[in-house]
């Protein structure tokens, strides 16, 4: 199991058009569970309306978890991907 | 970039089929509405590909261009400029669209613009009439008492003015002068002609000999569609003598030869071509109700309305008078006629019940009750005959209900009630309650089955199906033109990555759930719902692009998180003003985001009609 921890810095959060991404790079990775947790709620990452359902915000600490065969991978892809665009 | 008004205007007119084929425009909040001598002529893909044009569609014999808020209006004038136009007002363009109507449908239309404006008079006055009368014949000391004298007179006042009331209402209709419309009514029941009611059982009508005319001095009472008639044609000749006569004597001698015209013509040509067809109508009925088996009275039940619409129905008690005094003095008029009334009766409290505007009903309920007593005048004229639907439900009702009555033997003892009250009079009163519930049953169940309420069947066409899948189908969350998601102007929208859908450019500033399911999430900015529904879809609705910078501002979500919402229900209001004057596109987004769990998942094309 990988955990990357981050503060989101994009002013709007997480809203649909970063979740539906972060929803299509998770389902890169079927075998691989890769999740999300804001606080005491985690969600799938391949849910998109779970992960809306988050309602991150600006300044939020988010924690991207990934548990699988190809977790290191999966948690390098999308933890970049938050970096760059959160 | 901003639209270029004057082009577009000009590439919309182009492909219009010439000036001459343009009778009248107007424009709504977004549509640009034209009224089209000849939608042949239409060059409608150009139309739907013109730059500006967001969508092209026909409706109620009028041609509507989506254009858009705020541009509409630009758009608009510059037609005008190009076409040399007038401003329409909305309600000019929607008469041009009227006279365009096949003719049946523009006089029941007619018929309609007639009678609603006198409702209010006769719906409440027949009801009252009923009753009076129906207490009258339970409490034979009520009959003869001063109240029931006063009660009966103001009651039936309404009714046995009609023509006057008819008159008034179609000069309006037709753009005559109300006072003369008035004494041309008037005079069609002036109380020195004989009343119609009485005229059934005499002997020798008095008549006058005017030029080769033989008139019969008979009133018109009760009589609707021969007056509609003479006033359509006083109308015609006022107008015509306005322009032709100088205007210094204008002011009498346009009134007094119009009022003297169309009397005459009512009394020589139009009354005598009714007078004629009631006789035979008259023969024919008397004649029909003698065929056995039943059938005579099923034909009797069904076209008994009709005859009402005509204003016919008022020679029947010398039918029913014929019957008391054979042999046998058994009415058996009464049954088919009462089967008939109470089938109108039973399709009017459908259309109450049935209808989705508090209008309709108010009219509806009253007008049932009144028809149930045997006044049949407001539920026909004032509700089912506008919807014609339930009129002809009326009429199977009415020829089911009078084939019973008339195959059991029913009769009555008396004449002049139908309805409830006819139970004072009837032979077996349990067969009668079967007569009743057959006709009144029947009628209430097929304008049930068959009626729609033209405003709900506006509404339903607005939620179509966007997109289905095994699992159910998703309807639009709001009324616009639908455009596939690759057309969304968001690459990750256009692109699939929030799952497959549609685009819809929003008419309305509202978005309804697209099936019964629960709400699975908002979004702060409360731009956007997910919405979890039958077989786990989940369906984002999105309003707007970018508009999640607009922080909320504008939008107002209406449900919260797990809250159980039925498809329609409305779920974000929105200001489509805002977000256009905060610079984003509107178009409300609307996507399966699981589509790749279904196989049979699939958006319908509605680019062909939008």
């Amino acid at each position: 199991m990988k955990q990357f921890t981050y503060i989101v810095k994009d002013p709007l959060g997480i809203h649909a058009r970063p979740a539906g991404q972060i929803v299509k790079q998770a389902k890169e990775y079927p075998d691989t569970l890769v999740t999300i947790t804001k606080g005491e709620k985690t969600v799938n990452a391949t849910h998109l309306m779970k992960l809306m359902s988050l309602g991150v915000k600006t300044g939020d600490t988010i924690v991207l978890t990934c548990e699988g065969p190809n977790e290191e991978n999966a948690l390098e892809v999308i933890g970049n991907f938050l970096c760059d665009n959160l | 970039m901003a639209l270029d008004y004057r082009k577009c205007a000009e590439e919309i007119f182009s492909h219009l089929g010439g000036r001459e084929n343009v009778i009248s425009a107007a424009h709504c909040a977004t549509r640009l509405r034209l009224a089209i001598a000849d939608n042949g002529k239409v060059d409608v893909p150009a139309l739907e590909d013109t730059e500006g044009v967001k969508g092209v569609f026909n409706s109620n014999g009028q041609l509507q261009l989506i254009i858009g808020t705020g541009t509409v209006n630009k758009v608009y004038e510059e037609f005008l400029a190009i076409t040399g136009m007038t401003a329409a007002t909305k309600e000019e363009v929607k008469a041009a669209a009227a006279a365009k109507q096949p003719l049946p449908q523009k006089m029941v239309k007619t018929l309609g613009d007639v009678f609603v404006p006198i409702l209010p008079a006769i719906v409440a006055a027949g009801l009252m009439m009923g009753l009076v009368q129906a207490l009258g014949k339970v409490i034979p000391s009520f009959a003869g008492s001063n109240w029931y004298g006063f009660l009966d007179m103001v009651s039936s006042t309404a009714f046995a003015y009609l023509p006057v009331l008819v008159a008034i209402s179609s000069a309006r209709v037709f753009g005559g002068n109300l006072f003369l419309g008035g004494v041309v009514g008037l005079a069609m029941i002036n109380s020195s002609l004989i009343n119609a009611w009485s005229v059934a059982g005499m002997e020798s009508i008095p008549s006058w000999q005017l030029l080769f005319f033989n008139v019969h001095q008979v009133g018109y009472q009760s009589h609707v569609i021969p007056v509609i008639i003479a006033v359509w044609l006083m109308c015609w000749i006022e107008k015509r003598l306005h322009k032709i006569v100088p205007e210094i004597i204008d002011l009498f001698v346009t009134p007094l030869v119009t009022v003297l015209a169309t009397t005459f013509i009512t009394f020589t040509v139009i009354g005598p071509i009714f007078s004629t067809a009631e006789t035979y109508i008259l023969s024919f009925a008397q004649w029909l109700v003698t065929v056995g088996y039943g059938v005579g009275a099923l034909v009797m039940g069904a076209i008994y309305p009709l005859t009402v619409v005509c204003g016919l129905h008022h020679m029947y008690n010398v039918i029913e008078v014929g019957m008391l005094s054979s042999a046998e003095g058994l009415n058996i008029w009464m049954p088919i006629a009462s089967a008939a009334n109470f089938a109108q009766c039973g399709a009017c409290l459908a259309v109450a019940v049935k209808t989705h505007q508090m209008k309709t009903r108010t009219v509806a309920v009253p007008s049932a009750l009144s028809a149930s007593l045997g006044i049949t005048e407001p539920a026909i004229f004032g509700v089912n005959f506008r919807f014609m639907k339930p009129f002809i439900c009326g009429m199977i009702g009415g020829a089911a209900g009078a084939m019973f009555g008339s195959i059991v033997g029913l009769g009555g003892s008396s004449y002049g009630v139908t309805g409830f009250p006819g139970y004072l009079i009837i032979n077996k009163p349990l067969l009668y309650t079967i007569l009743l519930a057959i006709s009144g049953g029947v009628a209430f169940l097929l304008t049930m089955v068959a009626w729609k309420d033209p405003e709900a069947a506006e509404k339903k066409q607005q939620s179509k199906i966007v997109m289905t899948c095994e699992a159910g189908q998703i309807l639009a969350p709001t009324a616009g033109k639908v455009v596939p998601h690759t057309q969304i102007p968001d690459e990750t929208f256009a692109g699939g990555i929030l799952g497959q859908g549609v685009g819809i450019v929003p008419e309305e500033d509202v978005v309804v759930a697209p099936f019964d399911g629960v709400i699975s999430s908002t979004a702060q900015t409360q731009h956007a719902v997910g919405i979890t529904g039958p077989g786990d879809m989940e369906v984002l609705i999105h309003i707007g692009v970018d508009t999640v910078k607009m922080q909320g501002d504008g939008f107002q979500v209406l449900v919260k998180e797990g809250d159980k919402v039925t498809a329609g229900q409305p779920l974000i209001r929105f200001s489509r003003k805002k977000i256009q004057a905060a610079g984003y596109s509107d178009m409300v987004v609307v996507l399966l985001t699981n589509c790749d769990e279904y196989t049979q998942f699939q958006v319908l094309d509605h680019t062909a009609k939008a």
